[in-house]
């Protein structure tokens, strides 16, 4: 049997965020890599992971910030950011500016967290954060910032 | 029946042809703001074909007023002050300025639109500013994510500047960029190289201007730049000098000392450089011949990662750390800092607690 899919209507709202998204105009090589799903694809793919691996996304990003806070500390070094992990924050000049219609201004800061038992790393930008606290996006598959909940929620809890 | 179909499909495109005619004259007409004449220092006006935003149109008038985001209203650098006939503040401006600007009618210039008649206050140093045209003689690495690019001015040949100013480097269109877009990068130069600038860019993951800059532009390539600009620059007296940088923030320190040095300054001068680790420090052997050639310089570099640090004569721990247990006579001093914005904020901390008064402090945030 063929099922047949679903087909929902974009708004033009939609359809500029998406155009937004898949521009290098905030980013270099945009925000989502060689994905070929809708940015509402995306979100729901990765809430859907999140709700199976049993957080929210509050949760996640809120443990984000808290790291941080903690890595800003180093001054650039690393330092230790919860049990058994170093982190730190990388600044450059400007903002990042968040692709959705609001105002979101952040600053340009990556924060690197490493695992010093088994050295996985995964780093995020306080954009990431920023998407996954109000819009639920980790990026598109193959994003230069693209996150994998599975690794992040492996990474920082 | 077939004549019938080709009749059809003529009439629509007439009509179509007809409509896009209208459209046309339409926008040319009503959309069309004709000359207006922008005021400048009340000194000289340009005329210019309205309808565009002001920072625009002025860079097409060889004007160039700083902004790093080519336009889009996100960096909050192109103020300027628009006395007469600016319109009323738009909210995607308001989050950039302090109330006493908006009181003085400072204006984002991307965000005013030219519709008629303006009258604008420029400061004389931007003036000066001019557009060059460089290319890219060398390429050097100076640590895994740090490089140095050396760039040969074409036209106009020669520059001048203050050790310290920056300019700010065109990104063109490129395979990971839809548009052009200005980044400012302090001159790390030696200053009496008048037909060269040398810049110290580190790589920011994702960023659109370090992104071209490390990973496609080559050796021969022609760049833009246009400045300079910016404040940050020693101020002329006798005081002894604290310098406080980190990764790329050694660009005008270096430019600095190049001139301290043509200028056979005497000032007793201390440089504490931060780092994580010791392959991130950069430099150093051009900082030790500055500690033979310079009367007074004193080179500190402080790495956070003690590994083979004592081969390089490095303090150890954060550079805010070093500068606590080593900074004497803090109270005489006049401290220049160029960093990231948490580095400055923790050193300005520590300067204070240490005695340096708040208006001998001077920075370069990131």
């Amino acid at each position: 049997m063929t099922q047949v899919g679903i087909v929902m209507k974009e708004s033009p709202e939609d359809r500029k965020l998406e155009e937004v998204l898949r521009s290098s105009r905030l980013a270099a090589g945009g925000f989502m890599g060689h994905d070929n799903r809708s940015v509402s694809e995306v979100i729901d793919a990765d809430a859907t992971e999140l709700s199976r691996l049993g957080f929210t996304k509050e949760q996640v990003a809120e443990r984000m910030r808290q790291i941080t806070k903690v890595a800003i500390s180093g001054l650039g070094t690393w330092v230790q950011v919860g049990d058994g992990m170093e982190g730190k924050v990388d600044e450059a000049k400007g903002w990042l500016i968040c692709p959705w219609p609001h105002k979101g201004k952040l600053a340009k800061r990556i924060t690197v967290v490493k695992v010093i038992e088994t050295g996985e790393s995964i780093r995020w930008s306080d954009l990431n954060t920023h998407l996954i606290s109000e819009h639920g996006f980790f990026e598109g598959k193959g994003s230069d910032f693209r996150i994998e909940p599975r690794k992040l929620i492996r990474t920082i809890f | 029946m077939v004549l019938e179909i080709l009749v059809a499909v003529t009439v629509v495109s007439l009509i179509g042809t007809v409509l896009a005619a209208l459209l046309t004259i339409c926008e040319h007409f009503i959309a069309d703001y004709g000359p207006c004449q922008i005021s400048i220092n009340d000194e000289s006006d340009v005329t210019v074909k309205g309808g565009k935003d002001l920072l625009s149109m002025l860079t097409a008038e060889r004007i160039f007023i700083p902004s790093a985001c080519g336009g889009r209203g996100t960096c909050g650098l192109c103020k300027l002050k628009v006395l007469e006939g600016a319109g009323p503040l738009l909210p995607t401006e308001e989050p950039y300025l302090e109330k006493e600007e908006r009181e003085s009618n400072v204006r984002l210039a991307c965000q005013v639109k030219v519709r008629g008649d303006l009258k604008i206050e420029i400061p004389q140093e931007l003036l000066a500013v001019r557009e060059y045209t460089c290319k890219c003689v060398e390429i050097t690495d100076l640590t895994h994510d740090i490089k140095q690019f050396r760039l040969e001015l074409i036209e106009p040949t020669t520059i001048d500047y203050i050790p310290g100013q920056y300019v700010q480097l065109l990104t063109p269109v490129y395979e990971k960029s839809d548009e052009e877009i200005y980044r400012a990068y302090s001159i790390s130069s030696n200053p009496a190289e008048k037909s060269v600038i040398e810049l110290i860019i580190r790589l920011v993951p994702g960023g659109i201007c370090t992104t071209y800059c490390f990973e496609y532009l080559k050796v021969g390539d022609e760049v833009k730049i246009n400045g300079p600009y910016g404040d940050f620059r020693l101020l002329d007296s006798d005081a002894p000098i604290v310098f406080i940088a980190g990764g790329s923030g050694m660009a005008p320190i270096k430019c600095m000392l190049h001139h301290m040095k043509n200028t056979d300054n005497k000032r007793k001068t201390i440089y504490y450089f931060g780092a994580n680790e010791p392959r991130e420090l950069l430099l150093t052997d051009l900082m030790r011949e500055f500690e033979k050639q310079l009367a007074n310089f004193r080179f500190v570099p402080v790495v956070c990662e003690p590994e083979d640090s004592n081969v390089l004569g490095c303090e150890i721990g954060l550079v805010t750390h070093a500068v606590q247990r080593d900074l004497k006579n803090a109270t005489e001093c006049e401290a220049y800092l160029c960093g990231s914005p948490g580095m400055i904020d923790a050193t300005i901390k520590v300067l204070e607690e240490l005695g340096v008064s708040e208006d001998k402090i001077f920075y370069d945030k990131f």
